[in-house]
């Protein structure tokens, strides 16, 4: 038993090195990426203004339009790009994300959040509302965010794009994206995204807006390279 | 020397062979006999063997594994070291020479006791002698002083050696002591051990149970397989026969089916696998087969063992064979009253809707399905509504018309179908012309007129037609058996006139005092707009005066009323002058137990002999065992093969039933009550709009995108309501709860019994006691009245945001208000407000209202969510009150927003 101990305490110190190497290495050696821009071909329509119907005082201090659809220059912003299944690679860091409530609008209008992560929800608006979740994966929330509970803190545990409403004031409407692992990105006025420290491999890339629908497209990834991704949705 | 009667010769013969060749025959026939009796009639034994041979191997290797999982075990292996050392030092070492030690010391100091003991003994002896001499003196009236005095020394000698006693004792107590733990270090480690053993333990039982050691005791023992034996369950008292007598019923199946009760043998091939749904059918709280046995449900022949077709009764003469698949479900109703929603039950159920509502019991009488209400239109007024030549077509082939309808085809030729038309034509005349005379036509009615129209079917498609009735090709909310049970509307135009549809609309009863529709409580106006719009849907016919000119014909009319009764259309509909017809069907009342010789299979030589092939076959064609002798008079309803064979699993369960209370399932009045109002709820489609015990609310998928606008489910509404909101609002409702809703609860105009019956479903549903709510103000806490207004108000949890109180109006759409609070006083139970504010979610999935808990604040009630929730509670209950009652009650008047709505309680009155 003696003689045996120190041979078994380095074989787990060298297996507990190499495991650690392997999690926390930063910058996946022979890693590759993705990047492009997600374009809208046609003529967007202008934005719709929302009618604030009520808690005006609050509510109706600056103009809010409908976010569904939003496109400048011929670039469409909000949309999710990720690979659902990665073997490999980053480790999902649980860094928490807020979601403000400010003027009764949600921003960002589509928001990710990693998946065990706390989603900090903010209500500086003196009303009342409430965060109603759409989800199919992770349990529906219908949560009261009473004007004296400035901050929300809420999780959610599995990978999802769901919808979420405020109840109170039908106008407000978002989006939560549950990433289950690091590898999205979410576009914004200009479009762009890009995916970095991917291992080399071949990959089905989800591009999803929510009035547009989503598209699958298969990228290869190469070692050291950044692979173009155009991404064309029609009007 | 010849002896008279003796032949000699025959006193020579020798049969020795004879007697040979017998004795060797009898052994034969004694081997062959014990062979038979043993092996050949015996094969429930080489199951039982088998399996209890597959159960002891199995306990054996599952031993095997748990051993060696113990022994991987660190914790096990060292308390297993424990004991062997201590069980050593215990025999040899360091604890056995102290226990040595001390056992010689314990003899010791028992004999001190011992002679301590005695010495004490004596003096006691001693002193009740002087005793007896003290009190003999003191009897004889002598000088006592020299008997007290001994006494006196006597008792001051036993003081003296008492401390000697104790301390003997003592000592005694503290070796015996010790020998207890020197010798209790193994029973502590025997203690953990016996902690980890326990699956151990299961499987060694298991081994032992299926074993049985042989042999005497203290000679060599043997250890064999468990000896099969006839396993049977006698149920004493669950028959009775044709003299109402106890018939004992005997029930061997698990002497085959051995592991039916047993966990873990899914996996075996019949008859030694496990039952598929053991946990919902044989738990002990359901059916244990110990106390029921098996043809309770499965039928057989429960006393046969000899092969497997005695033993499932599929032998000629037996009249209950087993019940193959969803069959078994025939039973469920022997015991069962409520079967709707009752597990493993569904398919008996579905027959038994189908049964109440296809309109079977019209034509048949059966035992419990009496008083169902014929379900047919009436005909007592049809003349004013139909158009003539509609009305052949239709009863010539009435799927033509509405492929979905529940009027079943009748084989009629056109001539037969104009002859009953006649008929109905002629005797509906004189009521027909009286509801005409007080029913005009309306005024200001512009067939056609696009606005008119317009209007109409706006409020066709909102004010609540679509909870029951179809518009379009294949609209429709319940269906039950590929038939709707409403009528779809889309080709009414060709069927009834405007002036009838108007008067309908306003006011169905009036037309029909019996009937389901009811009355949506539409102005004028509204009954035009949609009597023109439903004029739109289909073609409106030229009046055919050929038709109309056969249906006087005095001969059609005599011809007709004997079609008309012949075929029993007073089953379903009703018809002046044939109130009193009885059913025309056979009563199907022991149906279930018919035997095969009593079933008349016609020419159709098809069809196999048996129960079960007949009676589909009758409900699927049911002319086919039609002869040219003998003339079949049932009509063809069109059901899909599954529901027929829903049916026939109800037609199987009808038979004469006598089992004793103590087998039943719940037959409370309770139960009565939910089975009564289950179809009542069936009868008047609730279920079309309101989601009910969780099925219904068909209505719904209308309003996919805005839930809020369509009617509230009533999940738990027996829990929800007081019962007397419930009961007034049942006879009289109005749409003062959810004002924004432009679907509206309809006035079925149903009487005192009628609501009564809802009542009592909705509280049985929801288990709960028709509770009499009363709140009384003055048993609120102090200070709970003001938390439950400020929590309430804008600056807290704004309530009044989205909730209605009176005319106090939330801002905003009226999609996103919710109910009046005014109304909570007269309407809610307290006990679920506070469960609702707690969580809604729970209550009902996908709602509006969010959890404000927890997350309640700090400083209202110091927090404590449980008050605050109680505040909210009683707060809501004071709303909509009077002012003096409210002032009287908490001490306030109303005066800022969230306020107690004294105002809209004035006016709401």
């Amino acid at each position: 038993m003696n003689r045996r101990f120190p041979l078994l305490a380095v074989l787990a110190l060298f297996v507990t090195v190499a495991l650690t190497a392997g999690a926390y290495q930063p910058a996946i050696a022979a890693g590759g990426g993705i990047s492009g821009v997600a374009l809208f071909k046609g003529t967007a329509p202008k934005p719709k203004k929302l009618k604030v119907t009520k808690d005006k005082k609050r509510c109706d201090q600056s103009p809010k339009y409908d976010e569904s659809l939003v496109v400048k220059d011929g670039k469409l912003a909000n949309v999710i790009v990720y690979i659902a299944e990665v073997k490999g690679g980053k480790k999902l860091e649980k860094k928490g994300v807020t979601l403000d409530q400010n003027g009764c609008r949600y921003a960002p209008h589509v928001l990710a959040v990693p998946a065990g992560a706390d989603l900090t929800i903010l209500n500086p608006d003196k009303v009342l509302h409430n965060i109603h979740t759409y989800s199919k994966i992770n349990k529906p929330m219908n949560r009261a965010q009473p004007k004296f509970k400035k901050k929300l803190k809420v999780k959610f545990d599995k990978p999802e794009i769901m919808e979420v409403k405020c109840d109170v004031h039908g106008w407000m409407g978002g989006w939560i994206f549950v990433a289950g692992n690091p590898y999205y990105s979410i576009t914004g006025e200009d479009g762009a995204f890009s995916l970095t420290d991917l291992p080399a491999g071949k990959y089905n890339v989800q591009i999803w807006h929510e009035k547009l629908g989503t598209q699958t497209k298969e990228v290869e990834v190469k070692a050291g390279e950044t692979a173009k991704l155009d991404v064309e949705f029609a009007g | 020397m010849a002896v008279r009667g003796v032949d000699p010769n025959e006193e020579k013969k020798s049969y020795g062979t004879v007697f040979f060749v017998g004795s060797i025959l009898l052994v034969v026939v004694s081997l062959w006999a014990v062979f038979d009796d043993n092996i050949t009639r015996r094969v429930w034994k080489v199951h039982q063997s088998e399996f209890v041979r597959t159960d002891y191997e199995r306990a054996a290797a599952a031993l095997a594994k748990e051993q060696e999982r113990l022994n991987a075990d660190p914790k096990y292996a060292e308390l297993v070291k424990q004991r062997a050392a201590e069980v050593e030092s215990l025999e040899s070492g360091e604890k056995g020479a102290r226990l040595a030690e001390l056992r010689e010391l314990q003899q010791r100091v028992e004999v001190e006791y011992f002679d301590a003991d005695q010495e004490v003994k004596f003096v006691k002896s001693e002193l009740d002698e002087a005793w007896y001499e003290f009190d003999h003196a003191v009897q004889l009236g002598e000088d006592a002083g020299p008997y007290r005095r001994h006494i006196q020394e006597l008792q001051a000698q036993q003081r003296a050696l008492e401390p000697a006693l104790d301390a003997a004792r003592k000592k005694r107590a503290d070796v015996k002591a010790e020998i207890r733990e020197v010798q209790g270090g193994v029973k502590k480690i025997d203690d953990q051990l016996y902690a980890l053993e326990g699956d151990k333990r299961k499987w060694q039982r298991q081994m032992d149970n299926a074993t049985v050691t042989v042999g005497p005791d203290g000679f060599p023992q043997f250890t064999l397989y468990k000896i099969p034996s006839i396993q049977q369950v006698v149920l004493k008292d669950f028959d009775r026969n044709n003299f109402d007598q106890q018939v004992e019923r005997v029930d061997r199946c698990q002497s085959c089916h051995i592991a039916i009760n047993r966990a873990g043998f899914d996996d075996l091939p019949q008859p030694l696998t496990t039952h598929p749904k053991r946990l919902t059918f044989l738990s002990d709280t359901a059916h244990p087969p110990r106390v029921f046995g098996c043809t309770v449900c499965h039928e057989g022949q429960g006393e046969a063992v000899n092969s497997l077709a005695q033993a499932h009764g599929n032998v000629k003469f037996w009249e209950h064979p087993l019940l193959e698949d969803n069959d078994v479900q025939a039973n469920c109703v022997t015991c069962h009253l409520n079967v709707a929603g009752l597990e493993g039950a569904q398919v008996v159920a579905r027959g038994q809707q189908i049964f109440e509502q296809v309109g079977c019991t019209g034509c048949h009488l059966v035992e419990g399905y009496g008083d169902i209400p014929k379900v047919g239109p009436s005909l007592r007024k049809v003349q004013a509504k139909l158009d003539p030549a509609w009305m052949v077509k239709w009863i010539e082939d009435p799927r033509e018309f509405r492929p979905n309808t529940r009027m079943p085809h009748f084989y009629f030729k056109e001539d037969e179908a104009l002859a009953a038309a006649a008929y109905l034509w002629s005797v509906s005349r004189k009521e027909a012309d009286a509801w005409l005379k007080q029913h005009p036509a309306p005024e200001g009615y512009r067939s056609g007129d696009t606005a008119m129209v317009k209007k109409g079917e706006e409020l066709a498609r909102s004010v609540g037609c679509l909870g029951c009735h179809g518009f379009a090709e294949d609209e429709f909310t319940t269906r039950i058996a590929g038939k709707d049970l409403v009528p779809n509307l889309k080709d009414i135009a060709a069927k009834v006139n405007p002036r009838w549809t108007y008067n309908w609309l306003l006011d169905p009863k009036s037309y029909n005092p019996g009937t389901r529709m009811p009355s949506l409580r539409l102005s004028e106006d509204e009954a035009r707009a949609l009597t023109a719009y439903l004029m739109t849907l289909g073609t409106k016919p030229e009046p055919d005066a050929d038709v109309v000119a056969r249906l006087e014909e005095p001969a059609n009319v005599a011809r007709g009323e004997k079609l008309v009764r012949k075929y029993g259309c007073a089953g379903c509909h009703d018809i002046p002058g044939m109130e009193k017809e009885s059913r025309i069907g056979v009563e199907l009342t022991t149906f279930g137990s018919k035997p095969l010789e009593e079933l008349f299979f016609g020419n159709d030589t098809s069809i196999k002999h048996t129960w079960k092939d007949w009676t589909f076959n009758k409900i699927h064609s049911p002319r086919v065992y039609a002869t040219e002798r003998v003339e079949q008079l049932m009509p063809h309803f069109d059901l899909p093969e599954e529901d027929i064979k829903a049916l026939r699993v109800l037609l199987h369960g009808f038979v004469e039933r006598k089992v004793p209370e103590a087998f039943k399932a719940d037959h409370s009045k309770r139960a009565r009550q939910i089975s009564a109002g289950r179809r009542k709820v069936q009868e008047y489609n609730c279920v079309g709009c309101h989601e009910i015990d969780g099925t219904g609310g068909y209505v719904r998928k209308y309003y996919e995108k805005n839930p809020t606008l369509a009617p509230p489910p009533l999940n738990g509404q027996g829990e929800k309501v007081q019962a007397n909101w419930l009961f007034g609002f049942l006879q009289n409702p109005e749409n003062a709860i959810r004002p924004w809703l432009k679907i509206r609860m309809p006035t079925f105009g149903f009487d005192g019994p009628h609501a009564d019956t809802f009542v009592n479903y909705f509280a049985g549903l929801s288990g709960i006691e028709i509770p009499y709510v009363h709140v009384d103000e003055g048993q609120v806490p102090a200070g709970y009245l003001e938390a439950g207004r400020t929590l309430f108000s804008d600056d807290y949890f704004e309530c009044g945001s989205c909730h209605v109180r009176g005319d106090k109006k939330p801002e905003g759409p009226v999609e996103d208000w919710a109910p009046d609070l005014n109304l909570a006083r007269q309407r809610l139970n307290p006990d679920w407000i506070e469960k609702w504010i707690l969580d809604p979610q729970t209550l009902q999935p996908g709602t509006k209202m969010p959890s404000f808990y927890p997350g309640g604040p700090e400083d209202i009630l110091g927090g404590d969510e449980k008050k605050q929730i109680e505040a909210l509670t009683d707060y809501i209950m004071t709303l909509g009150l009077k002012p003096a009652a409210t002032a009287k009650a908490g001490g306030e008047t109303a005066t800022e927003s969230g306020g107690t709505g004294v105002e809209e309680a004035d006016k709401q009155g």
